[in-house]
């Protein structure tokens, strides 16, 4: 690049046109690691003797789980009394841990689907493992908005099922959308994630099949559903992806998009307020970028994956942290420069009661994870040190489980008549179930990452440098279609 | 308004009247008697409750003699006439209606029981007694729910085993016959007061047969004034009754007329009538308060002097020295600092309105404050015109001092107890408890096996007064049935039996003495006028005359000359008042869950009481911490902690009685009287009120019954929460209760239109012409928002609508535990309060305003402080039925929906309970099952399956048959009481077929009366069809104070407000030119006008 600006400057008069600089491309699989080495790498993880430590997470986790199972259970034995909701917060931590769980699954299929659009090639060491987390987030957030219904076993009043009651649903209420909108996410991302898969488990069946493990490569055999590796397989492999990540992409956007409506479609103080898609959106990008990180950090630091998820993706996610924190810190700057600026007196009072009222700790913890954590990601030291940025993400994922908390609990903790005024405090079954969750969800990030190729292997081989047509060609780090 | 129907003659077809007939002669017989007890062992369940299968055992076999299965009544054997709408027709799913009364100590209540298939259900007031027009009060709405109370005694005992009612009988008759020989020595009766003129003849009778025995009356709480006052005034034994319609101005001195006292409902009615301002130039009334507690009579004040109890006789006297000039006041004023020109002008607005003018003192004061009192009334031309003094009928008994020194002269040897409950709440000093167990025989009757039924010897249970035959006066002497709805439940007996038997009547038959008692002496056709008293639930003309009353000057200034020193009160000699509760009242209905759950409409505590101590005082000890650094909202009240009320626990020390219980900060209190409510504190009441709050008898003694001087409070370090329902006090100048003085209204009838935000487009009905569109062209014609979906169209007959007046609204509760009878709502208990779980569907909000509501969002002085000297709102909140109603468009599976004629409706069946409905409702109306409240104990709701299920049978015949239980899971709210709209309409259609009129027929303007509507003493609450310009609701809303709450949600509330008018003084040196909300809402919205 330097000698390009010298060169330049030196006589501009031979140049016909000026061409944009080229810039070294990162080098998304470090040490020039072959292709056998990818797939030894990521299949010996699933193929390699169960370690103890993987076990003794797993115990610990399905403890954990045990607590949901245990909350739930008696939930609907008992009646959801046994949470801490009451009038006039009738939606606390059931409703913010739903939101706060589909929040973190919007990383997953943004990674897919829309850097696939963008063609940034880094998302091929994360898609799989944020795909996955995003299923599993989904499944976490699923349980809350269903078992807070009173009576759970009328949850089918939901859908619209032809039946003798002539229930239908009522098609304003933001509610029956989520049932759409997550549903439909939920099923694309299982959709998205295994179609992606099919090429890696075909490569898991080979392996398993090679070294006579038969009944194993059997199993993934199924699921591989006889992919050959075909150019035709490939061509079909490849247009159904795309089709694929072109139907994610709209979805990122709604879904959270509609989630955000339950709230913006109520005439409640605090939330009846039009910035929330976008605010929404932000945000769970936000979350679910930090829970990536929370959850690759250590993947990569116990399976030794510096050379697959090198600093320069760390540095990307880190960026897109930082970009969508700020964002929400814009908004929440926002929403109280138009509660000022609209006058209307009972909007003003929520957001100055948001940041001074009796729930002034849970803002200012949002404040502090959401908007002050990330900024530290304009260092590239910050960047570049693994445990830090590890902790960050954690400040990110605890900030935007306060930020759901201080949108519902405050709104609705005081609104238009003082006379009907609370205070929300959660029970030990609220906070055992949310607890709880996180088993659920380790549980089956374990079983994945046990069972499952937690790379997308094809797809990070043809972001070597090898699968270029031009390997060889050019010196490394030379884009080539400049070079 | 009730269809009067006449009794038919009795039937000639051996099925009917003969069934019945049989059943109770069967039933009287000794041999049938006895094999129901053989086979029905009563009481073998002890006193610890109702052993329910035996009850519903016990009910089966009745309803199988019966025949027709209506026989839970036995009245057709009396050939009773009572009020009923459909006698002949008797449907059965149709209620039927009766008349009778409830007695609650001097007084009682005409009432309407409805009844579905012989158990009564709902209490209604009497809409044939024109003076109530229809009126209750909070007590008699509640009283249903202790006739079917699992705790109630359901059996005689004698020494813990139990006995049947003919030996009942027999031993009483035995203790008349021993008693017989020495003319009633040793033989002592403490009774509770009572307003049976059957009684006060058993009373006389005794006195005359036993003159030597002991007949005492003791009742806890002053409900009369003194007797001693008009004696000393009048010479005469007078009591007054008060004619607050006629008076525009009234002072009351510490007397709380229109909560307490048996008058209070007719006063309350007539002082509405005052308060009412239909058009901007009608007169309204003025009321001068001074009082040391805050009162629901204090809530309604134009001006409030906040003063002790012990300082009232000096402020009598200095109103007395301004009205009448007359010196020898001078020195009985002495002593106490009033605000200079309160009383002066106070008095001069009282001779300014001579002939219209009226005091008032509180039943608790001293004699001599009414001497001054009725002297002021006499000065001011007001006896005859604002004040009526009446014979008081009441036969003359001995105090239960009296009967406390008999006792310990062990000068009594049978003691009969009837009603009341002395172990608990007799004088401490007395110490009754010790006193009652020397006493080698005591009979106690009660309804309860309580405190006192535990020291006695034989315990006697009483029927309810719904399984009774009996008779009652009103204050005004105005004659009572009490008639019963249903047999005696557990074989309850009667007051009149049990005194009948104790004189030996040879016939006890209880409809047969309350006959002789009120017809005996008709001359003519004495079946035809009882049966006439019956029906029309009164006994015309018997209401008491005026007595012509001449002030004695001398008896008035024997009482300035007895006026003593007026008693210190500081931070170091606390004055103390004692108070009937305003929900269990003197604490007879502890038991019961609907009195309990009430939040007191003061406080807003429910489950407990709680020691009153003024802001100030509360300050002094150290309990008013400050909250938060940054004040957003004004302080909460008292000492609140992640929304409880953590309440220091307190130690009142009143002449060595040491009490313990939380201290609450009460605004608007004197700054050092505390306010303790009596009632609480049970031990012996039942699984409900035992052990809720504390009982402050066990500091009460003689000397100050109701005032007690001299007390000293310090703090314990206890803390302990309260469970209030409402703990804001704050309007947070918001235009929520639109108020006003009255002098603005009349300059400008507009203002409260201009108070606030509105929305742009006018409800579909309410619209700015009505009748210019009808409502379906509304709905579709004027903008809505531009919705892809259809608006409800509003094209029924009916647009129903209501319209609550907070001009006349005094806050009594009774509309709330009116809608918890009729719509079966559960309570909940204290715990779940805690959790801000209650269910009423109406609730009453109160606030409190000073006027310093700050103009900055936060900050500011004022936000830091509670009010010592609040002015008081009320406003009853339950759904408003949106035309736009912001819960029906979130409900996902549409449980919530319009009705063409206007109601937001639940489908309770449909509903999965997201709850969202009631996030989105502004007004927070909507109430959720969070628990199976119905079919779980309270004490065992978080169990789970693991705990016991299923509701108590005798709780079950409580309940509204028309009106779905609901499960757990299930949101709920009120429907303007849909069940009776449908009913109406239903009956409506059937008469007016009957009559050859085409079927779709509107239903004339108050044939439908919703629970709240009819249960409300003042008529504050309205409810009709909108479509009838003609109609009372239609007239309320075309008034000028007409507004709805939040109207600028464009909710198109269904439901609207009247605003609140207050009249102060001008010349009153507390005057404010505009009510202190109003000030707070101008501050906040409108700072520039400064």
């Amino acid at each position: 690049m330097a000698e390009a600006l010298q060169h330049a400057a030196g006589s501009p008069a031979v140049l016909a046109e000026v061409r944009p600089a080229s810039l070294p491309r990162a080098q998304l699989v470090g040490h020039g690691r072959s292709f056998s080495w990818i797939t030894q790498k990521i299949c010996g993880i699933a193929e390699e003797k169960t370690p103890a430590w993987w076990w003794w997470c797993f115990g610990v986790a399905c403890v954990v789980a045990s607590f949901t199972v245990a909350g739930l259970t008696y939930l609907v034995a008992t009646g959801v009394g046994v949470w801490g909701h009451r009038s006039p917060v009738n939606w606390a931590w059931p409703i913010v841990n739903f939101v706060f769980w589909i929040g973190i699954g919007h990383a997953g299929t943004l990674i897919s689907a829309i850097l696939c659009l963008l063609r940034q090639k880094w998302r091929t060491s994360i898609n799989r493992s944020a795909e996955a987390m995003t299923i599993f987030a989904v499944v976490c957030a699923g349980i809350f908005p269903v078992f807070h219904l009173g009576r759970i076993w009328y949850s089918w009043f939901l859908f619209p099922l032809p039946n003798s009651n002539y229930i239908w649903q009522n098609y304003r209420s933001p509610l029956e959308w989520d049932v759409f909108a997550v549903s439909t996410y939920g099923t694309v991302s299982v959709l998205f994630w295994y179609v992606g898969m099919i090429p890696d488990l075909a490569t898991m069946r080979d392996r398993f099949a090679s070294v006579g493990k038969l009944l194993r490569a059997r199993i993934y055999g199924v699921f591989a559903m006889g992919w050959r590796g075909s150019s035709r397989h490939w061509s079909n492999y490849e247009m159904a992806y795309l089709i694929l990540a072109g139907i994610s992409t709209p979805l990122v956007l709604s879904v959270h998009t509609i989630v955000s409506f339950d709230f913006a479609v109520s005439m409640l103080p605090g939330w009846h307020t039009t910035i929330f898609p976008p605010y929404f959106v932000a945000g769970a990008i936000f979350s679910g970028f930090g829970m990536v990180l929370t959850l690759v950090l250590p993947l990569r630091a116990v399976y030794k994956l510096e050379d697959l998820v090198t600093q320069y993706h760390i540095d990307c996610m880190c960026k897109i942290t930082l970009a969508t924190g700020t964002m929400v810190g814009y908004a929440y700057a926002m929403e109280f420069f138009i509660a000022w600026y609209g006058a209307n007196p009972f909007e003003g009072f929520t957001f100055i009661n948001r940041a001074f009222g009796p729930y002034a700790w849970a803002y200012w913890i949002m404040v502090t994870c959401n908007v002050v954590t990330p900024q530290f990601f304009w260092f590239r030291k910050v960047r570049e040190c693994t445990w830090l940025v590890w902790v960050l993400s954690l400040f990110v994922n605890c900030g935007m489980w306060f930020e759901r908390f201080v949108i519902i609990v405050t709104s609705l903790a005081r609104d238009f008549l003082p006379t009907s005024w609370g205070y929300f405090s959660p029970t030990v079954v609220d906070i055992f179930t949310f607890f709880g969750t996180f088993g659920v969800f380790s549980v089956l990030f374990l079983l994945f990452v046990r069972f499952c190729p937690i790379m997308a292997v094809a797809e990070l081989k043809a972001v070597t440098p090898q699968a270029s047509p031009h390997a060889g060609h050019a010196a490394p780090g030379e884009d080539s279609a400049h070079g | 308004m009730k269809r009067k129907v006449e009794h038919p003659a009795p039937r000639e077809a051996p099925s009917g009247p003969r069934y019945w007939r049989s059943l109770d002669e069967l039933a009287a017989t000794p041999g049938f008697q006895a094999a129901l007890e053989r086979e029905f062992p009563e009481g073998a369940s002890g006193l610890d409750g109702v052993d329910r299968r035996q009850f519903m055992k016990i009910m089966a076999a009745s309803f199988a003699l019966g025949g027709l299965g209506l026989a839970g009544c036995r009245r057709p054997e009396e050939n009773v006439l009572p009020f009923g709408k459909s006698v002949e027709g008797a449907v059965p799913g149709l209620p039927v209606y009766y008349a009778t009364a409830m007695p609650l100590r001097r007084g009682a209540v005409p009432l309407l029981a409805e009844t579905h298939q012989g158990r009564p259900t709902k209490l209604e007031g009497n809409p044939a007694y024109a003076p109530l027009g229809g009126a209750s009060s909070l007590f008699a709405q509640a009283s249903l729910l202790e006739l079917y109370d699992p705790d109630r005694a359901t059996a005689h005992t004698r020494d813990g085993a139990p006995v049947d009612g003919a030996a009942v009988k027999d031993l009483l008759t035995g203790i008349g016959r021993k008693h017989m020989a020495d003319r009633g020595a040793g033989l002592a009766i403490l009774a509770d007061a009572s307003s049976s003129h059957t009684r006060s003849l058993f009373a006389r009778y005794i006195r005359a047969r036993f003159p030597r025995a002991i007949w005492a009356e003791y009742e806890p709480v002053a409900d009369e004034p003194p007797i001693e006052a008009a004696l000393s005034a009048f010479s005469l034994r007078v009591k007054p009754i008060y004619r607050f319609a006629a008076a525009k101005r009234v002072v009351s001195i510490d007397a709380d007329f229109l909560q307490v006292g048996p008058n209070s409902l007719t006063y309350a009615r007539d002082f509405a009538k005052g308060r009412r301002v239909e058009k901007p130039d009608d007169p309204m009334s003025r009321l001068y308060m001074a009082e040391s507690a805050l009162s629901i009579t204090g809530t309604m004040a134009d001006h409030r002097l906040r003063l002790a109890s012990g300082h009232m006789l000096a402020f009598a006297a200095a109103l007395a020295l301004r009205v009448t000039g007359d010196k020898a006041y001078a020195r009985a004023a002495e002593g106490v600092e009033l605000p200079a020109g309160w009383v002066e002008e106070c008095a001069a607005d009282l001779i300014a309105n001579r002939g219209a003018s009226l005091v008032v003192a509180g039943a608790h004061l001293p004699a001599d404050v009414h001497v001054i009192a009725y002297a002021v009334n006499e000065a001011l031309g007001a006896i005859g015109q604002t004040v009526d003094f009446v014979f008081d009928t009441q036969a003359p008994a001995a105090s239960i001092r009296e009967l406390a020194l008999a006792i310990g002269r062990s000068a009594v040897k049978t003691l009969i107890i009837l009603g009341g409950n002395p172990v608990y709440n007799a004088p401490a000093d007395l110490d009754w408890a010790s006193l009652q167990k020397t006493v080698p025989e005591v009979v106690r009757m009660g309804y309860y096996a309580d405190e006192t039924s535990a020291l006695a010897g034989t315990h006697i249970a009483a029927a309810h007064y719904l399984e009774s035959w009996g008779d009652a006066r009103m204050a005004d002497g105005t004659v009572l049935p009490v008639q019963p709805m249903i047999m005696p439940l557990f074989g309850g007996l009667t007051q009149n039996e049990v005194l009948g038997a104790l004189v030996g009547l040879p016939d006890t038959d209880p409809y047969r003495i309350v006959f002789r008692a009120i017809v005996g002496g008709a001359a003519k056709n004495p079946e035809s006028v009882f049966q006439k008293f019956l029906h029309d639930g009164f006994l015309e003309g018997t209401a008491s005359r005026p007595v012509p009353v001449r002030l004695n000057s001398a008896g008035v200034g024997l009482a300035l000359a007895r006026a003593r020193e007026v008693p210190a009160v500081g931070r170091e000699a606390i004055e103390v008042r004692f108070l009937a509760d305003l929900t269990v009242d003197d604490g007879r209905f502890a038991n019961n869950g609907w009195l309990q759950e009430c939040p007191d409409p003061i406080t807003k505590i429910s489950w407990d009481n709680a020691i009153l101590v003024s802001p100030r005082l509360a300050r002094e000890l150290g309990i008013d911490s400050p909250s938060s650094l940054v004040q957003v909202a004004r302080k909460d009240l008292a000492d609140f902690e992640v929304g409880k009320e953590k309440a220091h626990e307190v130690e009142l020390t009143i002449a060595g009685r040491k009490l313990r219980g939380p201290a609450h900060i009460q605004p608007g209190l004197a700054n050092y009287t505390v306010v303790v409510p009596l009632g609480y504190g049970r031990t012996r009441a039942g699984r409900v009120g035992d052990g809720v709050g504390f009982n402050a008898y066990a500091a009460r003694a003689s000397g100050g019954l109701h005032v007690a001087n001299g007390a000293t409070i310090a703090l314990t370090g206890e803390r302990m929460l309260l469970a209030d329902s409402q703990w804001h006090w704050s309007m947070e100048g918001r235009e929520i209760v639109r108020e006003a003085n009255a002098q603005e209204f009349r300059e400008n009838p507009g203002v409260f239109r201009e108070i606030g935000l509105e929305a742009e487009s006018p409800a579909v009905v309410l619209g700015p012409e009505p009748g210019s569109l009808s409502p379906a062209e509304r709905a579709t014609l004027i903008p809505r928002g531009n919705s892809l979906y259809a608006t409800p169209k509003f094209d029924g007959r009916h647009q129903w609508g209501m319209s609550i007046d907070l001009n006349t609204c005094i806050g009594c509760n009774a509309c709330v535990v009116a809608c918890q009878a009729e719509n079966n709502i559960p309570i909940v208990g204290k715990e779940q309060i805690l959790r801000g779980r209650i269910m009423h569907w109406i609730r009453l909000d109160r606030y409190y305003s000073d006027g310093k509501a700050d103009a900055a969002a936060f900050g500011g002085e004022g936000n830091l402080e509670i009010p010592e000297e609040p002015q008081i709102s009320m406003q009853p909140v339950a759904c408003m039925q949106c035309e736009l109603a912001p819960c029906e468009t979130v409900c996902p599976v549409n449980a919530t929906v319009h009705d063409d004629e206007g109601l937001n409706v639940m489908a309770y069946n449909r509903c999965i309970g997201t709850r969202y409905c009631a996030n989105n409702c502004p007004y927070k109306v909507r109430r959720f099952n969070f628990f199976d409240w119905n079919m779980r104990r309270l004490d065992s709701l978080y169990m789970g399956p693991l705990g016991p299920r299923g509701m108590p049978e005798l709780i079950q015949m409580a309940k509204n048959p028309e009106v779905t239980i609901r499960m757990r899971g299930v949101m709920e709210k009120c429907t303007y009481c849909v069940q009776r709209i449908e009913r109406g309409k239903i009956e409506w259609k059937v008469r007016t077929a009957q009559e050859g009129h085409p079927q779709d027929v509107v239903v004339p303007d108050g044939v439908i009366r919703t629970a709240c509507q009819q249960a409300c003493p003042v008529g504050a609450i309205v409810f009709g069809n909108l479509l009838d310009p003609q109609s009372a609701v239609s007239r309320a809303k075309a008034r000028d104070q007409d507004y709805k709450l939040l109207g600028y949600l464009n909710t198109r509330p269904r439901t609207t407000y009247l605003a609140r008018l207050r009249n102060p003084n001008p010349r009153m040196p507390d005057y404010a030119k505009l009510p202190l909300s109003r000030v707070e809402y101008e501050r906040k919205n409108h700072p520039e006008r400064g």
